[in-house]
């Protein structure tokens, strides 16, 4: 079995070399247009078969393997470097997630990509989208940390091509640079890390023995993790790269980036601190619920204020990476005092709103990138009335939303559901301070879920409904079947795992078990309803599936007794009201600016409003034009980052004529005295 | 078997009860302003015209416009049956606790905010944005209420929590009970639209917030919508009631003398609680709408409160 389970996935991989060979030949070799196309299919499809092959390798590895695979092992003359490959459970289970969403992303491509037909370079956008998924799914994998480290950096640079790919946009390289920045500091973190790690165990395996670290050092290691992988999973406030980043990518790569690549951070975090370095102390714990708790609320806040499609959607991966976090957060804080149990149902929670949140923001994104090929903007305020012109992108948009807002029967419901419940079971009469934390995440993710569904009835609401606001949305035209299936795809899933959610705890527990957590599927019950019991005695369950059935057949029952009480169904289509004036037009409907307006002064404190009216016009009382903006305050640019910025630049400038004189001599005397203090240094430590 | 006697009586006693309610609130408005005021079972006969009336539905929208009044029916009425009016009959298992009651009254208030933008109406598009900010202010405070309770009982599941409070003795009495009440009354009359929050017999668009989501419907529609809305008065009332003011285990026997005496305590409890809002909405005012965040902060600090009491003091049983 083993062996299948290993070959099966070295097909995979193998076939993705294919793709990006085959995209690479026809980047060279490229004629204009037609070839694109074909070749474009050609690759997506390899794609979508290697993905294929690649999550069902992941499955049968996690249910019917019990031991980590040995995928490859190379090594290489340079000394440490060696391409180890391990496919574990929590491997597997991030690959399942990864081959998930590159399945339906590549088939969305297909008809996305003809956009650029004629006008761009499909072979290279090709060639770097399949490097940029060989590049995760080797980290997903690697065995060493200098291998993960390699991975990384292709995943950073493959990711940033990508963001950059329609460089001809200002904005966009602007947001490439920002990204690229934020990213180097943190892999630099992390190497860092990696280094201090080796020094005192003398391996760079994963599974090397880490127990003779002091506990000093593993604190300073945590906190260069934190950083390191914090950064790119856009954690409040090292999240300013994401809604530079992601808007400025093609939407299928954007999909991509908020759909895995930030999960690459999540697993970085469970791989090298749970796994690796071993929980130590409580506060590490704490630590991260703190910054799950803001990320969430804060995330939220500022997506609800962004009119642009996909910054908003940017925001939202924050926001859902702080609810990740808050899961585990609690489970480090279990794992750290011993609860296996409430560990693994933390991590449980966690782990699957990650897998969720790979869906339904997959689905987000590439729903955003059909508005986008439909009606040429990423405005908000531009759109309206999609919902007759592309009904089964605003169906899917719509599961998408429900499904991000925790609300019931989507996936996204059930993954709260356990953030909710571990919260719950983490609450012990022992540790006062923590309950007060514990209650008060509790209380923000309330807050997170209420204000994320206020900000996608914004988004559905003003987009999808009502009428459209500009030409370009009146004229739009429904998107090629390809697109509509990669969302359906998705959609599908989310509704799936939302009703049967018992199918995904089923294959996670093996995962949680993997890595040290108690397993609660002992614990449930039920068949296809998920009943998690508690320790006590009390009975908490739910089933979504049991809810959905009620729900058809009260709906059923209504109409029966409306139809023997009411007669047939006539209606009489009419005009909405307009206040007995002129005839509605677009500009009468709410905004999305409008929408959000009473949240906004709700918190003013935490937006900081900026508003500007210009008046044109000779006359105070008969103005010819209006103009109106407002804008938010970003605090975290403006008050921490923009100092941070002009602090650098300014000690840059000193030094920039002491240092950097220009001299030969002064660089010959750097280097004499580098290597002089190395060599005291060789021997006397 | 118990199941199924469970679902029928939840069905039934929300269903008959929702309307009356209104109507006995509505009755106390019109007593207290000297005059007769319409019968309290005038929801009734309203239902039954509007469902007799053929509806008139706006030329721009879409199907939301059309599936909403049915989901948010179902919704109100779903979230009923996972709240039990009595405790002298419950299933071995109810498949939802309230963080699922939240999640399903979340469900029913998307679309309406949704159906709401569909038809392009500014009224439409005000009620939603308002009721959005609303919701987002009250939902931390029911969750943190609830919670409260449910470490209390050790469970989320609302029969259990239901059963626990009835060993309390008498929960208003104890502070953290008193805390979480005074919370979930403010949560009430937050969630059913009624003053201090909005109005529901305005038509003026400066206070208008469910209102205004609901101005476009008519007929059936408007019917289904009224209903689900007084649904989901009561089920909140009955959330109120049975854990603040249990009374199942002054009922000494079993059988079906003690379930009919367990409906019957209950219904008068839903009647007092009625007439209090009334009062409450009588001698308050409507707060302007920027005034209602303190509102809603007054709850969840009160829901807070209640919290902390129980951490600190451990107030397992009084």
């Amino acid at each position: 079995m083993e062996l299948y389970v290993r070959n099966l996935f070295l097909m995979s991989v193998l076939l993705y070399v294919l793709g990006a060979a085959a995209s690479a030949l026809i980047y060279f070799f490229r004629k204009p247009d037609k070839t694109g196309m074909t070749g474009s299919f050609l690759v997506n499809a390899f794609c979508i078969v290697a993905s294929g092959l690649g999550g069902a390798a992941a499955v049968a590895k996690i249910l019917f393997a019990v031991n980590p695979l040995e995928l490859i092992n190379l090594s290489s003359a340079i000394p440490f470097i060696s391409l180890e490959m391990n496919l574990d459970n929590l491997s597997a289970f991030f690959v399942l997630a990864l081959s998930v969403l590159v399945f339906s992303v590549s088939i969305y491509s297909i008809g996305y990509l003809s956009h650029y037909n004629g006008k761009r370079n499909i072979g290279l956008f090709n060639l770097l989208y399949t490097m940029f998924i060989l590049a995760m799914i080797g980290v997903l994998t690697s065995a060493n940390t200098v291998c993960f480290y390699i991975f990384w950096e292709a995943m950073s640079l493959f990711s940033y091509f990508l963001v950059v790919f329609e460089a001809e946009k200002e904005e966009n390289t602007k947001a490439g640079t920002v990204y690229i920045v934020m990213t180097h500091i943190a892999t630099a973190l992390l190497l860092i890390g990696f280094v201090i790690i080796y020094s005192y165990t003398k391996s760079f395996a994963l599974n090397a023995n880490t127990m003779a670290i002091p506990g000093i050092v593993k604190n300073i290691v945590f906190v260069l993790f934190l950083i390191g992988f914090g950064t790119k999973a856009g954690v409040i406030p090292l999240h300013i790269w994401l809604p530079h980043a992601h808007p400025a990518a093609p939407s299928n790569v954007s999909a991509l980036m908020s759909g895995i690549m930030i999960k690459t951070a999540i697993y970085g975090l469970v791989r090298f601190v749970l796994c690796y370095l071993g929980i130590q102390n409580t506060w590490w714990g704490i630590v991260i619920l703190i910054l799950g708790v803001l990320s969430a609320v804060l995330g939220v806040a500022y997506a609800l204020m962004e009119h642009n499609i996909k910054r908003l959607l940017a925001f939202h991966s924050v926001e859902n990476i702080g609810i990740i976090l808050i899961g585990l957060g609690v489970s480090f804080i279990a794992f750290a005092q011993h609860h296996q149990i409430v560990g693994g149902l933390a991590l449980t929670a966690a782990l699957l709103h990650t897998f969720n949140h790979t869906l339904f923001k997959g689905g987000l994104f590439l729903g955003a990138g059909a508005i986008q090929y439909a009606a040429h903007t990423k405005n908000i305020e531009d759109l309206g009335g999609l919902i007759k012109t592309m009904p089964l992108t605003a169906l899917f948009v719509l599961c998408f939303s429900l499904a991000i807002s925790a609300i019931v029967p989507f996936n996204g419901f059930v993954s709260e559901w356990l953030t909710y419940q571990s919260l719950f079971a983490n609450i012990l009469p022992e540790h006062i301070g923590l309950n007060f934390l514990a209650v008060l995440a509790v209380a923000a993710l309330a807050l997170t879920g209420a204000l994320a569904a206020a900000c996608f009835v914004k988004l559905f609401g003003i987009s999808f409904l009502g009428l459209p606001r500009s030409e370009q949305a009146a004229k739009a035209q429904d998107v090629p079947a390809t697109m509509t299936l990669g969302m359906g795809i998705l959609a599908a899933l989310c509704l799936g795992i939302g009703l049967f959610p018992l199918t995904m705890i089923k294959l996670l527990d093996k995962v949680v078990f993997s890595v040290g957590g108690g397993s609660i599927y002992g614990q449930l019950q039920g068949g296809f309803m998920l009943a998690y019991y508690p320790l006590t005695i009390s009975v908490n369950s739910i089933s979504p599936l049991a809810f959905i059935l009620a729900l058809g057949a009260i709906i059923l029952l209504a109409l029966i007794v409306i139809r023997i009480v009411g007669g047939k169904y006539i209606e009489r289509r009419y005009g909405t009201w307009d206040c007995g004036f002129e005839a509605l037009n677009s500009r009468m409907q709410y905004s999305a600016t409008g929408f959000s307006k009473p949240i906004k002064i709700v918190f003013r404190a935490l937006f900081r409003p900026v508003r500007k009216t210009i008046v044109e016009g000779d006359s105070m009382y008969h103005p010819e034009s209006i103009m109106y903006s407002t804008t938010v305050t970003s605090i975290f640019e403006d008050y921490l980052y923009e100092p941070l910025y002009r602090a650098l630049l300014r000690f840059s400038k000193r030094t920039k004529f002491r240092v950097q004189t220009g001299s030969i001599h002064n660089y010959l005397l750097y280097i004499f005295a580098l290597v002089l203090l190395l060599m005291l240094y060789n021997r006397f430590a | 078997m118990n199941s199924i006697v469970y679902l029928l009586i939840q069905l039934l006693v929300i269903l008959l009860v929702a309307p009356f309610v209104n109507g006995l609130i509505k009755k106390v408005k019109a007593l207290s302003q000297k005059r007769k005021g319409a019968s309290v079972l005038q929801m009734y006969f309203d239902l039954y015209k509007l469902v007799k009336k053929k509806p008139v539905v706006s030329n721009i929208s879409s199907w939301i416009f059309h599936v909403t009044p049915y989901i948010v029916f179902a919704t109100a009425l779903a979230a009923a049956l996972l709240v039990p009016v009595s405790t002298k009959i419950l299933p071995p298992q109810i498949p939802g606790d309230f963080i699922m009651v939240v999640s399903i009254l979340a469900l029913g208030r998307f679309f309406l905010m949704i159906a709401a933008l569909d038809t392009a109406s500014t009224f439409g598009g005000m009620g939603s944005s308002r009721e959005a900010m609303i919701s987002a202010l009250i939902e931390p405070s029911i969750l943190i209420s609830m919670f409260t309770v449910a470490l209390i009982s050790r469970s989320t599941s609302l029969p259990q929590i239901m059963e626990t409070v009835q060993k309390v003795g008498l929960p208003l009495a104890h502070p953290v009970y008193i805390m979480v009440g005074l919370a979930l009354l403010i949560i009430i009359l937050a969630e059913t639209c009624r003053i201090p929050v909005d109005d529901p017999a305005t038509h003026l668009e400066l206070t208008m917030v469910h209102e205004a989501m609901i101005l476009e419907y008519s007929g059936r529609h408007l019917a289904l919508l009224e209903y689900g809305a007084a649904v989901k008065q009561l089920v909140f009332m009955t959330l109120f009631v049975n854990i603040l003011i249990p009374q199942d285990q002054m009922i000494g026997f079993m059988g079906l003398g003690a379930l009919i005496l367990s409906l019957l305590i209950y219904l008068l409890k839903v009647i007092l609680l009625a007439l209090a809002m009334g009062i409450i909405e009588v001698n308050t005012v409507k707060l302007k709408l920027f005034s209602i965040p303190n509102l809603a902060a007054l709850s969840f600090i009160l829901a807070f409160l209640g919290v902390l009491q129980f951490l600190i003091l451990g107030g397992k049983h009084v």
